[in-house]
C-alpha cells in the first residue's frame, strides 16, 4: 500500500514509529541496567528521542483520534520522562557521607531540640524523684509493675541489691540481647518520634512520663542506700540509651513544630524541610539505641564492678558527644 | 452548559496525575490508589515473613535460640529485616520494592525530580508508625484496656484516612519525604486499524460514505468503534459468536439509521462496513480538528452553539 492511499495520522505514525520503538528499548536498557552503565550513544539517543517523543505526543494530540496511539505515545514519553529527569541517584559513598558529615551536622542544627528533649526527660525525672520521698505510694502510679520486675517499696535492701550485682545470669547471648532491644525503652523511643508529628504532645508526655518512672526508680535505690550502685547499673547503657530516646523526641518534636508552626510554607512543606534533619536524628537514635542494647545485653552481665560500669557508660557517652559536636566540620 | 462551565472552573488545579516536564508538553502519570498500594504492601509483608521464617529454621536448627527468648529473637529479626529491605530495595530499583514490581506501581518524587536517599528513608522511616505499630497494637489488642483500644482505633482511622483524603493519595510518610506513588505506564503500540491493507479483490464492493453522513458522530463514539472493532480481532468467542453477530448487527444498523445509510449491508459484509466507516469518520473527524472544529463526542453541535 503506498503512502498516499494513508490518512494524515497514519502516515505521521509511519514515518516515526521507528524512533518510538527505538526509545521503548532504550527506556527498558535504561531501567533495566541504569543510566550509568549505558553506552554514551544509547544515553544520548534517549535524551533525544525523549523529546522527539514528546514532539510527537504534542502533534499527535492536535491530529490524531487513534485511541491507541495516543495511549502508547502518552505510556511511552511519560516512561520516558522518568529515566531522563528521575534517574537512580548514586550510591557510593552513602555511608561514609552519613557518618562524617550529614549526621552530626544535622545534630547540631537541631541543638535546641535536643535540649528540649533532655529537658523534658530531666525535669520529670526530678518530679519523680522527689515525689517518691513525698510519698512512696506515687512509685506504683509511674510504674507499669511487670516493668520493674519486684522491685518496689516493699523489696528488701538484698533483694534489690541482687538484681544490680547479679552473681550468675541465666539469660545471656544473643537471647538477652534481643530481649533488650526490644525492651520498654526501645519502643518508647519508636513512639516517640513517631507520634511527635502528631502536634508535639505525645512525644513531649512520653518522654516526661519515662522521666517520672525513672526518678521514681532511682529514687528507691536511693532510700535503701544503694544511690551510686544503681546509678552504675543504670549508666553502663543509660547514657547511651536514655540519649537516643531524647534525640527521638527531638525528632518528634521537630516535625510536629514543624507542622504546629510552618511560617511562611505549607504545613506540607514546612514537614518535607524539617523531615530532612528529623530523619538523621531518628537513625542516630536508632544507632545509640543498638549500641545501648548491646551493652545492656552483653555488657552489663560481663562488668560487675561499680567504677568499670561507670567508666564504660559516661565513656561511650562522651565519644557519642565527640562525634556530634566536632563530626562533619569544614576544615576552614 | 453555562451552568456546567462554571462548576468545571471551580477547579482549577491541574488534576494531579498530570505532570509538566521541562519541555511543555503535559505528561500523565496516574497516581496509584488505594487497594493497589495495600496490594504492594501485603506483598512484601509476605516476602519479609517468608525470609523471616527461613532464618528462624536455620537459628532452631543451630541450637542458638530457647525457648523463652525465640519470641523476642524473631521480633527482633523481623525488625531487622523489613527496615533494611524497604530502603534498601527502594535504593536500588529506584522507587520500587518488589511487591511495587508485581503491582506496577512505582515510588516517584513529588516535585518529578530524581528520588534523594533521605527521602526514601524517611517515608520508610514513617512506614513504621504509619503501617506496622498500629499492626502490632491491633494485634496485642486487649479486652481489659479500652482506651489503648479505642487509642489504637483512632491512630489506624487517621492513617487510613490521610491517604484516602489526599488528592495524590500520599500517606504522611510521603507528605514528609515528598513524594507520591504512580502507576507505571505500559507502553503497548497496537496495530493502526485505519492502515490495514485492504485484502479484498477489487471486485468487493467498496462502502463510501458522504461528507454530510459523516456530521453525525465525535471523537468519543469514533474511539468506541475503535475499541469494538480492536476486540473482534483479538478475543475469541465462546458460543460460537452468536452474541458477537448480534452485537454487531445491532450497531450497523445504528449507524445506518443514523447516517441514513440506504444501502442494506450484508451479513458477511458488516464487519468490513464498519471499519470502512470508522476510517472514513476518523478521516473526516481529524480533518475537521485540522480546522479548530474538535468534536468531543455526537453533541458537539450544542455545545457549539451554547458557548
Amino acid at each position: 500500500m503506498k503512502d498516499q492511499d494513508l490518512m494524515r495520522s497514519a502516515r505521521f505514525r509511519k514515518e516515526r514509529e521507528a524512533d518510538w520503538q527505538r526509545l521503548e528499548k532504550l527506556v527498558l536498557a535504561a531501567e533495566s541496567r541504569g543510566l550509568q552503565h549505558m553506552q554514551f550513544a544509547e544515553a544520548r539517543d534517549l535524551a533525544s528521542l525523549y523529546r522527539q517523543a514528546t514532539t510527537s505526543l504534542a502533534i499527535a494530540r492536535e491530529i490524531s483520534l487513534d485511541k491507541a496511539l495516543l495511549g502508547y505515545l502518552e505510556a511511552l514519553t511519560s516512561r520516558a520522562y522518568l529515566c531522563v529527569y528521575a534517574p537512580q541517584e548514586r550510591l557510593g559513598g552513602l555511608f561514609q557521607r552519613f557518618f562524617t558529615h550529614s549526621a552530626p551536622q544535622a545534630m547540631r542544627r537541631s541543638w535546641a531540640y535536643i535540649l528540649v528533649g533532655f529537658l523534658c526527660m530531666g525535669l520529670g525525672a526530678l518530679s519523680g524523684y522527689l515525689l517518691y520521698f513525698e510519698s512512696p505510694d506515687w512509685y506504683f502510679v509511674f510504674m507499669p509493675s511487670e516493668l520493674s520486675g519486684g522491685r518496689n517499696p516493699d523489696a528488701t535492701y538484698e533483694a534489690l541489691r541482687s538484681v544490680i550485682y547479679d552473681e550468675n545470669p541465666d539469660a545471656s547471648g544473643l537471647g538477652a540481647f534481643a530481649t533488650y532491644l526490644f525492651s520498654h525503652n526501645t519502643r518508647i523511643a519508636i513512639f516517640v518520634f513517631g507520634l511527635g508529628v502528631f502536634a508535639c504532645a505525645p512525644a513531649i508526655l512520653l518522654t516526661f512520663y519515662n522521666g517520672l518512672m525513672l526518678g521514681a526508680f532511682y529514687a528507691l535505690h536511693v532510700e535503701r542506700g544503694l544511690g551510686p550502685d544503681i546509678a552504675g547499673w543504670l549508666s553502663i547503657h543509660g547514657v547511651t540509651e536514655l540519649s537516643a530516646i531524647c534525640i527521638a523526641c527531638a525528632g518528634g518534636l521537630k516535625l510536629g513544630t514543624a507542622l504546629l508552626f510552618p511560617g511562611d510554607l505549607s504545613r506540607i512543606d514546612s514537614l518535607r524541610r524539617a523531615g530532612r534533619d528529623a530523619v538523621k536524628l531518628a537513625l542516630v537514635a536508632a544507632l545509640m539505641l543498638l549500641v545501648a542494647a548491646f551493652l545492656e545485653g552483653y555488657g552489663r552481665q560481663l562488668v560487675q564492678d561499680i567504677y568499670a560500669r561507670f567508666i564504660i557508660g559516661w565513656g561511650v557517652g562522651a565519644l557519642w558527644l565527640t562525634w556530634f559536636v566536632f563530626g562533619g566540620r569544614e576544615q576552614r | 452548559m453555562i451552568l456546567r462551565l462554571r462548576k468545571k472552573k471551580k477547579d482549577t488545579r491541574p488534576s494531579p496525575s498530570e505532570l509538566m516536564p521541562p519541555e511543555g508538553v503535559p505528561l500523565t502519570l496516574e497516581v496509584a490508589g488505594v487497594g493497589v498500594r495495600l496490594g504492594a504492601q501485603i506483598t512484601d509483608i509476605v516476602i519479609t515473613v517468608v525470609a523471616l521464617v527461613c532464618i528462624m529454621i536455620l537459628l532452631a536448627t543451630l541450637d542458638v535460640t530457647s525457648p523463652q527468648t525465640i519470641f523476642a529473637i524473631g521480633a527482633l529479626l523481623f525488625f531487622l529485616i523489613r527496615v533494611p529491605y524497604y530502603v534498601l530495595a527502594e535504593l536500588v530499583w529506584n522507587g520500587q520494592t518488589l511487591g511495587k514490581r508485581l503491582m506496577k506501581i512505582k515510588v516517584v518524587s513529588h516535585d518529578g525530580g530524581p528520588l534523594t536517599t533521605h527521602a526514601l528513608v524517611l517515608r520508610n522511616m514513617m512506614k513504621e508508625a504509619e503501617v506496622f505499630l498500629p499492626g502490632t497494637l491491633v494485634l496485642m489488642l486487649d479486652v481489659a484496656s479500652p482506651v489503648a483500644s479505642f487509642a489504637a482505633l483512632g491512630w489506624i482511622l487517621m492513617c487510613l484516612f490521610v491517604p484516602i483524603f489526599d488528592r495524590y493519595r500520599r500517606r504522611l510518610g510521603d507528605m514528609m519525604a515528598g513524594t507520591h506513588v504512580i502507576h507505571l505506564p505500559v507502553p503497548v503500540l497496537l496495530k493502526d486499524l485505519a492502515s490495514e491493507p485492504r485484502a479484498f479483490g477489487e471486485n468487493r464492493k467498496q462502502f463510501v460514505f458522504l461528507s454530510h453522513q459523516l456530521d453525525h458522530y465525535g471523537a468519543f463514539e469514533l474511539q468506541t468503534l475503535e475499541s469494538l472493532l480492536r476486540a473482534q480481532n483479538t478475543r475469541p468467542t465462546t458460543d460460537g459468536g452468536r452474541q458477537r453477530d448480534a452485537t454487531i448487527e445491532a450497531i450497523v444498523e445504528k449507524i445506518r439509521k443514523k447516517i441514513g445509510y440506504a444501502d442494506p449491508v450484508a451479513r458477511s459484509e458488516r464487519l468490513r462496513f464498519l471499519q470502512a466507516f470508522y476510517k472514513a469518520q476518523r478521516e473526516h473527524l481529524e480533518q475537521r480538528q485540522l480546522f479548530g472544529d474538535r468534536r468531543e463526542n455526537k453533541h458537539y453541535a450544542k455545545n457549539g452553539e451554547d458557548a
